[in-house]
């Protein structure tokens, strides 16, 4: 078992997902299963490959250096839940 | 004077420095990026990381990059990668800052900096693209924090040096070195204020022998004071908790500019994993040879062989040399001046006069009251012999407050000095024949009168007469 | 009637003035009024559409029409951000979130005078095969089995997409495909699903899922229409920087459907025991038929295609860990309150997030994480250009692959298994065209024994989106599938 109750907790703190007592046990189950699925990649060998992160073979395009003003603090903020003077508001952070 | 509060201790220091690419629209998106703007004013759609938003690359920045590389003396990677850094945090809206971890647009590289012992090459390791935050204000409210992104997405270089350093004077000529160096460049605008350019800085201590001690970064410093101050606070903090027995924590700390003291940041307690992984949003980013080439040609003339041609061509000593090379716009003004004038006469007055009049009205050399063409006029005049040395900072001084020219103020006072010989020599009779008593004392070796004579000469000249000629003529007549 | 509307149809309708763009919106509308219990929709533009409807009316009067389509009203998978309409991606962290922008692709529809009728239900974040993960509720399937009256899946995650254009809700529809989101619910609900190539079309605008696999497409009655939509919505987008440079095609001006001469591959790493015998006969059937037209069969082989899946289940949630991350209540959508920043990021996400994005990112941040992301993360990447390696070899032997879109038809909503692995084998045959960049399209061959539609994979190389219409299209004109579900919600 590769994910138990603490490595379980531990990942929802990375990925900042609480999960609560009562759902442990079967995403546990559900992630360990899928973890074995996974892992049948072990198998395979790799070693001289190269790996592929994008299967599009192009050079990146670039933009020029232009600005483009055309979004206005109101648009940015429309659709936050707590805003205040232009500003997104959230709890205090003390840094 | 730190050397001996810290004592056998040997400090390591290694420095990352930001520095905004100075460029008008942010590395991944259209947005402007001007300094001050109202909250939240120039933050686009992709800036914002709004549902189904894709970064583009801002050409510009890539270029700044690669040109800031050359400047560095580094290796260009003809194939880098832009990776995505993940973590949460309220100034970071896609949960996640593109950088380029494994593969960066700029390897291995070096600057030479002046120290006490003389000239030291710092090792650069790398130097990468990525995007800058957002900026949090935490004093607008007491329960809430305030989040503005105009920031958010503005490219920045990150220049990560080798721990080559080893004093707080090194880190900061350090420091000071690539500031020089991006604004030669014009890749960026070095404005520490404003925040264009900030150093972390990574400092441990060790006893010499012993292996390197445990490091901390200081985030975010934005003067050469603070870094200074930063790293002698810090080293202190270490060999302090070292000799009592404790051992030193691996974090990040904050630099308090009011208390000078360093402490943990508490946001950062948990231990981080940024999962890096490349952006399956951006393809490689690919050079080609004769595209580097091409810029390759642009690049101007850099401090270092601009003070190597200073010295050579000027006669410059490597101590001016270094003060007029470290800042563009002066080594700019320098050659203004110098062109067909004494090197040596033009030296003093940029590094003297006129920088301390730089100084005392707090300005910088482009914004400096006098041009290059009105100090040039000054030192012609002072050079021709119309005026002497000390009338030059009279005029220069009046110079500054009227902005008139320096001929025009030495025609206004009457400045121009006397050095009509036959003139002269009525003057110095004059003199002489008043004094008879001391021309005999002279005579039977009171030497010391010598100056008496040629005080009254100059009175006399209301102090217009060319010394020079004041003093072989006096010589001339006690000598006959 | 009603059964034989198609893109191609209906601009001959409306161009022949034998029905209006308002009438016809109506219509759709009614339709989508009386197909409620089928649940595709998840925002009704009943207003907006009409409007938009008398505008295109209007255009047409004084012959300002901005394409031979102009007042066709066609669906939307809630995944493209549409301006002023709400875009959820079936989730409930985006449940109230109304952009004010609009996706290239939707925006490609309008420029061509197309007209959505709204937004259609998808598995949350289009992680789903069966549309069960959907906060909205699943879709239902048009289709039934002979022998049940239990509802049927649609497939996922365009299930909304597909189920409406079966069930005539809207005549073509817009969906994604990650890993087989567009071909998996058009093979179950007997459409046509048209998966681009990777960069045919942009991503701008449309909610991430995972970047280097998500590609729009088509969901439409005919490969003829598939054609001509993918006309309308594929092309270079500078705001997308993998949006491929290649200049697009005109599809539906240069469909032929003739064959002759052609190769077409049958990958015998996609024969397996477990494949029902129907679709094994359709399958068989159907390479015969292409024979029978001019091609010549050529048995092929797909090393790595059993890796495909696994290799999937990392890089599609390690992106998706990634891209999911901008949703922590700060600027838009869903915020829980909380003691304190991390406690209402947690609090929000757990609460925003149904059980399978939450396992997929979980898994996602799992294999980037240091210690584990050499053995899972770049070991997936390498598999993943071994299989694209496969494809480059095969093609350079045949013109075209043929193989079953879905190891199954669609199955009861209630026999959804409950271990996700069991789920995610629905998409065996369609990931390694996502891993590949492939273009893919299922189109329906037959239906089984229960009456169920069979939907057959079709794949090409990279940016031969014409040659996989061509073929596509011979085995359409010459099967003449015409079977459509009995509407057994309008009872
Ligand atoms: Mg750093
Ligand atoms: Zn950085």
């Amino acid at each position: 078992m590769e994910f138990d109750k603490k490595s379980l907790l531990k990942l929802g703190k990375l990925a900042r997902i609480s999960i609560s007592d009562d759902k442990l046990n079967n995403l546990s189950k559900d992630l360990n299963s899928i973890l074995e699925f996974v892992d049948q990649l072990k198998e395979i060998k790799t070693d001289q490959v190269d790996p592929t992160s994008n299967s599009l073979y192009q050079k990146l395009e670039v933009r020029d250096d232009k600005v483009d003003t055309k979004n206005s603090a109101e648009d940015i903020l429309e659709n936050a839940p707590e805003k205040e003077m232009d500003f997104f508001v959230v709890p205090k952070v003390i840094e | 004077m730190v050397a001996q509060m810290i004592e056998d201790w040997n400090l390591v220091i290694g420095i990352e420095i930001h520095a905004q690419v100075n460029s008008k629209s942010k590395l991944f998106s259209s947005s402007p990026t001007d300094f001050g703007s109202k909250p939240n004013s120039q933050v686009s759609l992709i800036d914002a990381a709004m549902p189904g938003m894709l970064p583009v690359i801002n050409k510009f920045c890539i270029e700044q990059a690669v040109k800031s590389g050359i400047g560095l003396n580094a290796k260009i990677n003809k194939k880098s990668i832009f990776d995505r850094k993940n973590y949460f945090y309220q100034d970071l809206p896609q949960g996640y800052q593109i950088s380029q971890y494994k593969d960066p647009i700029v390897g291995e590289g070096f600057v030479e900096i002046e120290t006490e012992n003389g000239q030291k090459k710092i090792g650069v390791e790398r130097l990468h693209l990525e995007q800058d935050a957002g900026k949090s204000l935490h004093d607008q409210d007491p329960n809430f924090t305030f989040v503005d992104l105009n920031r958010s997405g503005i490219a920045l270089m990150e220049i990560v040096s080798k721990p080559d350093m080893s004093s707080p004077e090194e880190a900061v000529e350090y420091v000071r070195k690539v500031r020089s160096i991006l604004r030669y460049l014009g890749t960026c605008d070095g404005n520490m204020e404003q925040g264009s350019l900030r150093a972390d800085v990574n400092v441990s201590v060790n006893k010499p022998g012993n292996e390197l001690g445990t490091r901390c970064e200081i985030k975010n410093l934005n003067s050469f004071k603070f870094i200074h101050a930063a790293i002698v606070y810090e080293a202190k903090r270490q060999i302090k908790l070292i000799e009592q027995g404790e051992s030193v924590n691996q974090e990040t700390r904050l630099f308090n500019t009011q208390s000078g003291e360093t402490r943990s940041m508490r946001s950062k307690e948990d231990a981080h994993d940024y999962r890096y992984f490349p952006d399956p949003d951006l393809l490689p980013l690919t050079l080609d040879d004769d595209w580097i080439k091409g810029l390759q040609e642009t690049i101007p003339e850099l401090p270092d062989q601009i003070k190597e041609r200073f010295i050579n061509e000027y006669s410059l000593s490597s101590y001016d040399a270094n003060i007029i090379v470290s800042d563009k716009a002066t080594s700019k003004y320098f050659e203004d001046v110098v062109k067909n004038r004494n090197p040596k006469l033009v030296t003093t007055w940029v590094t003297g006069e006129l920088f301390s009049i730089l100084n005392k009205k707090n300005l910088i050399i482009e914004d400096s009251p006098i041009t290059s063409k009105q100090l040039g006029e000054l030192v012609d005049n002072i050079e021709n012999g119309k005026i002497s040395n000390r009338q030059a900072k009279e005029v220069l001084e009046e110079m500054c407050e009227s902005g008139k020219g320096a001929l025009e103020i030495i025609d206004e006072k009457g400045l121009s000095q006397i050095s009509d010989e036959n003139e002269i020599e009525s003057l110095v009779d004059n003199v002489l024949n008043s004094n008879p008593e001391n021309v005999k004392k002279y005579k039977n070796g009171k030497d010391k009168l010598f100056g008496f004579f040629v005080g009254e000469a100059m009175k006399l000249s209301k102090g217009k007469a060319n010394p020079k000629i004041v003093n072989d003529l006096i010589k001339k007549k006690l000598s006959q | 009637m009603k059964d034989s509307y198609t893109l191609k149809s209906l601009a001959v309708l409306l161009e022949n003035n034998k029905i209006s763009s308002k009438e016809l919106t109506s219509e759709y509308l009614k339709n989508i009024e009386n197909g409620k219990d089928l649940n595709c929709y998840n925002t009704i533009s009943q207003e907006k559409a009409l409007i938009d409807a008398e505008k295109s009316d209007e255009r047409r009067k004084s012959q300002n029409l901005r394409s031979k389509y102009d007042g066709i009203p066609i669906g939307i998978k809630d995944l493209f951000c549409t301006k002023g309409v709400a875009t959820t991606a079936s989730s409930k962290i985006l449940s109230n979130f109304v952009p004010n922008y609009e996706s290239t692709v939707t925006q490609n529809c309008d420029d061509a005078g197309l007209i959505s009728l709204g937004k259609l239900n998808c598995d949350e974040f289009a992680m789903g095969s069966t549309n069960k993960t959907s906060f909205f509720g699943s879709v239902k399937n048009p289709w039934k089995s002979v022998n049940s009256d239990n509802e049927l899946v649609p497939g996922g995650s365009s299930g909304g997409s597909a189920a409406a254009v079966s069930g005539d809700l809207c005549v073509a529809s817009l969906g994604t495909d990650t890993g087989g989101s567009i071909r998996q619910p058009a093979s179950f609900t007997g459409t046509v699903g048209l998966k681009p190539s990777y960069g045919r079309v942009s991503r701008w605008g449309i909610v991430a899922f995972a970047s280097s696999l998500d590609q729009a497409g088509p969901i439409t009655k005919t490969v003829e229409d598939a054609a001509i939509l993918l006309d309308i919505i594929s092309g270079h987008d500078e705001k997308d920087s993998t949006s491929s440079v290649n200049p697009k095609e005109n599809y539906y001006e240069n469909l032929n459907s003739d064959i002759k001469g052609m190769k077409i591959g049958i990958p015998k790493e996609f024969r397996s025991d477990k494949l029902p015998a129907s679709t094994q006969k359709s399958w068989d059937e159907c390479a015969n038929l292409l024979k029978t037209n001019g091609a010549e069969i050529v048995d092929i082989s797909l090393p790595h295609t059993m890796s495909a899946l696994p290799a999937y289940y990392i890089i599609a949630p390690a992106e998706a860990s990634s891209n999911l991350a901008r949703y922590d209540g700060v600027r838009y959508g869903l915020r829980v309150k909380g003691n304190d920043l991390i406690d209402m990021y947690e609090k929000t996400r757990s609460e925003g997030f149904g059980d399978e994005v939450k396992r997929r990112i979980l898994i996602g941040t799992y294999v980037l994480s240091s210690g584990y992301y050499d053995a899972y993360y770049i070991k997936a990447q390498k598999i993943r250009s071994l299989i694209k390696s496969d494809y480059v070899e095969a093609f350079k032997k045949v013109d075209a692959i043929l193989t079953p879109s879905t190891p199954s038809t669609a199955f009861e909503i209630a026999n959804e298994p409950s271990d996700p692995v069991q789920n995610y084998l629905n998409d065996i045959f369609t990931v390694p065209v996502n891993l590949a960049g492939l273009p893919g399209i299922s189109i329906p061959y037959a239906n089984d024994e229960n009456n169920l539609p069979i939907g057959l994979q079709l794949i090409t190389n990279s940016f031969e989106e014409q040659k996989l219409l061509n073929v596509a299209k011979n085995i359409e004109e010459t099967i003449n599938y015409s079977e459509t579900p009995e509407k057994w919600w309008l009872k």
